[in-house]
């Protein structure tokens, strides 16, 4: 763990200024007409309580976890073609 | 793979590894229940800050890197980098503000707004493409540490 411990006090400290000086910027967007506009209409995610998908309760467990992998899966493939595809063009030229 | 603490690219393999698992634990509200994702959030920053640590290097060279000559594969990968650290922040922080176990718990509570749900619901979907992407940039480092991670280091 030396490589983690160098200087760890230090470094970590800028991450978290930084950090918080990044975060306190994001919440400036509250003040937008954007969340206005977001917060007037309202939001809701998801089905109301009481009111799960008729599927084993097993796979309630399970499917996040698929959706996941997809939503990672399938863009790191496609951009590993298009890496893949990239350097076959740049061979060819 | 018992020396991996001598070794920068190792310890960097394992705790990479180490913040997949813990991120796709924590993006399953619906598997953990929320107020384990929550708390499962907090200890996040843990594997979070040490990816951040282990690259310390890649962190103070990048701006200088970013005004150098680089292939544009490495341009992007640099800009995707910081997106991805302020789309990260951006579901951390909108995670907090929309809790309702972990800041109750710290008797702390504020109303919650639509804007900050919607924000943390998509801010956090968007971080699974996203970290699809920052993989496969990365592929071919991966590829070769999974093969050397079961590989012994040569006796001295």
């Amino acid at each position: 763990m030396k490589y983690l411990q160098y200087q760890w006090k230090t470094r970590l400290v800028v991450v978290l200024l930084i950090s918080i000086g990044v975060s306190i910027l994001l919440m400036g967007l509250d003040v937008t007409p954007w969340a206005q506009q977001i917060n007037l209409r309202g939001y809701s995610h998801g089905a109301d309580e009481g009111e799960g998908p008729n599927i084993p309760s097993f796979l309630l467990y399970v499917l996040p976890f698929v959706k996941e992998l997809i939503l990672i899966g399938i863009p790191l493939l496609l951009t590993l073609l298009w890496l893949k595809l990239c350097k076959r063009l740049k061979r060819a030229v | 793979m018992s020396d991996w603490t001598k070794n920068l690219q190792k310890t960097r393999y394992l705790m990479d590894t180490l913040l997949l698992v813990s991120f796709m634990m924590v993006s399953a509200p619906q598997t953990t229940g929320v107020p384990l994702h929550e708390w499962l959030s907090l200890l996040f920053v843990v594997p979070f800050a040490i990816h951040l640590l282990l690259h310390w290097d890649w962190i103070k060279q990048s701006l200088r890197r970013f005004s150098a000559k680089i292939s544009a594969k490495e341009r992007f990968s640099l800009v995707w980098n910081y997106l991805l650290y302020v789309v990260m922040l951006l579901a951390t922080v909108s995670g907090f503000l929309v809790s309702v176990a972990l800041l109750p718990a710290m008797s702390i509570s504020f109303e919650i707004q639509d804007f900050w749900s919607k924000i943390h619901h998509d801010s956090a979907t968007l971080i699974m493409p996203m970290l699809g992407i920052h993989l496969a940039l990365h592929w071919s480092w991966i590829v070769n540490l999974t093969k050397r991670m079961g590989k012994r280091a040569p006796a001295q």
